[in-house]
């Protein structure tokens, strides 16, 4: 009688560790590891998506201020440096391929300021229709970066809590060899928190 | 000596009350609520705009089910313009979950900035460079000269004409993915339960149905879902316990213990899942949409 009862026992305590715990955070490691990937993709596209409006905006200008040589070339060669770092799977485990990736962002929208700051100058090409989209896109996609930032922030503090909090990161370690990964400092949030100024 | 221990409950209660008082959150400007389509917090149209414009944009989310809502704020008070407005439209939630075709016109009077803040679903129709059309070239004059209904109606009406024939409601509403994950979630926990309730059943009377009620409710998302699954758990392994009816070979006892009527009134809705407010329908915004001042 006892040897029946204690092997029901046995067999709800399993059944109810199955359901209700997530197995010392197994699962939710896992789900989030995804979802900080998910997340860290969305920058990359919009980081992407700024790349991608800059030889329009360089032509643009071209065609008011040819002469204005230094400026362009700098804002040409700030988007090579920032398109041409490697993303990898294993870039958010880096912290030095992480931060040279930020250095290489932040240099990009330095020059892109300069270059709407010298827009201001050239009355014909602050009025140019085309020139004025552009514009409205790169503020778009500098708030587009703002937000996925945000929500990577927020996903990798979750993941990295979860790693480092006892029992999950019994888990985390030796189930799961997943360790913390990189996320953007406040010092870059600071930086970047001033997107190229837009102003007529 | 009576008093004393009063004295020392408000004591320990202004403790707790003052330890407790840091954790409430300092917002710069709080996110007024979502009273209708139009949301006028500086009083600047008149009522007879509001009703005009409230109108067209309830129209226009019957057929399309995107929604436009306009807000407009006497000021920013120091807010960076784009960090409100995506706070106002994720706070509310504009547009349907999943689709996330909302829009949010903000003026700021004081500050004199205007700006579209446009959902994920949107944003392929409502680009960035046509926002930035429809504030530069329909809103912003208008604003100029204080014609302020003029403008809004006019880039209210502009918004939708850009957007409009882009999302069309699918004619089956489907069921939300919560609502049937918790519905499934509760059907197998009440299925353990029993199960389980029926084996304890076998070994003592009571245990069983008392286990399988517990196993239940711990196994069902909390709160209410967890409450009805338990009671159904503990309910069923009874009467079936009380009927003979067990997992593995029979007792001989045969007494039922339960009335018909109890069980019969053991009815109720799951509880439908957490959405939010009467208005937004769970949308979310990605910091698309534009920018302009007058």
């Amino acid at each position: 009688m006892s040897m029946i009862v204690a092997r029901m026992v046995l067999v709800s305590l399993l059944l109810t560790g199955m359901l209700t715990s997530s197995g010392c955070g197994y699962n939710d490691l896992q789900g989030l590891d995804e979802d900080t990937k998910a997340a860290w993709s969305e920058v990359i596209n919009q980081y992407q998506r700024r790349a991608d409006l800059i030889p329009n905006l360089v032509n643009t200008v071209k065609g008011y201020a040819a002469h204005e040589r230094e400026t362009l070339e700098s804002v040409v060669q700030a988007r090579a440096r920032a398109t041409n770092v490697q993303i990898t799977p294993e870039f958010l485990k880096d912290e030095a391929a992480f931060k040279k990736f930020q250095e290489a962002q932040q240099g990009l929208s330095g020059a892109l300021g300069r270059l709407l700051a010298l827009a201001e100058q050239y009355p014909n090409l602050k009025a140019d229709q085309g020139f004025r989209d552009l514009q409205s896109q790169l503020e778009g996609t500098e708030n587009r970066i703002t937000v996925a930032r945000k929500r990577y922030i927020e996903k990798v503090a979750e993941f990295n809590k979860m790693v480092r909090y006892f029992p999950t990161n019994l888990t985390a370690k030796f189930l799961l060899h997943l360790d913390e990964k990189a996320n953007f400092t406040v010092a870059d949030e600071k930086a970047v928190a001033k997107p190229p100024e837009v102003k007529f | 000596m009576r008093l004393c221990g009063r004295v020392r409950k408000a004591v320990l209660a202004g403790w707790v009350w003052l330890v407790l008082m840091p954790g409430l959150p300092a917002l710069a400007l709080d996110v007024p609520s979502l009273s209708g389509p139009v949301v006028d917090v500086a009083h600047v149209l008149p009522p007879a705009t509001v009703e005009q414009l409230s109108q067209e944009l309830r129209a226009h989310e019957a057929k399309t089910s995107n929604q436009v809502v306009v807000l407009i704020v006497p000021s920013l008070e120091g807010e960076p313009l784009f960090d409100f407005s995506h706070r106002v439209a994720t706070t509310w939630k504009l547009g349907r979950k999943g689709t996330d075709n909302g829009v949010l016109l903000l003026v700021a009077l004081k500050d004199r900035k205007v700006r579209l803040e446009v959902g994920y679903g949107l944003e392929g129709a409502l680009t960035d460079a046509r926002s930035a059309q429809i504030i530069r070239n329909e809103i912003v004059p208008r604003f100029r000269t204080g014609e302020f209904a003029a403008g809004i109606t006019v880039g209210v009406r502009a918004v939708l004409s850009t957007i409009e024939g882009t999302y069309h409601v699918p004619e089956r509403p489907t069921v939300s993915p919560s609502d049937s994950d918790r519905l499934g979630q509760v059907l197998l926990a009440v299925i353990v339960g029993v199960v389980i309730g029926l084996l304890f059943s076998r070994a003592h009377r009571v245990l069983g149905p008392v286990v399988g009620g517990g196993l239940s409710f711990v196994a069902a998302p909390w709160l209410v879902p967890a409450l009805i699954a338990g009671g159904l758990s503990l309910l069923l392994v009874s009467l079936l316990g009380g009927w003979g009816l067990s997992v593995g070979p029979r007792r001989g006892r045969r007494t039922s213990g339960f009335d018909e009527t109890w069980f019969s009134t053991q009815r109720g809705g799951w509880g439908s899942g957490d959405l939010s407010g009467s208005f937004g329908g769970g949308g979310d915004f990605g910091g698309g949409g534009a920018s302009g001042d007058w």
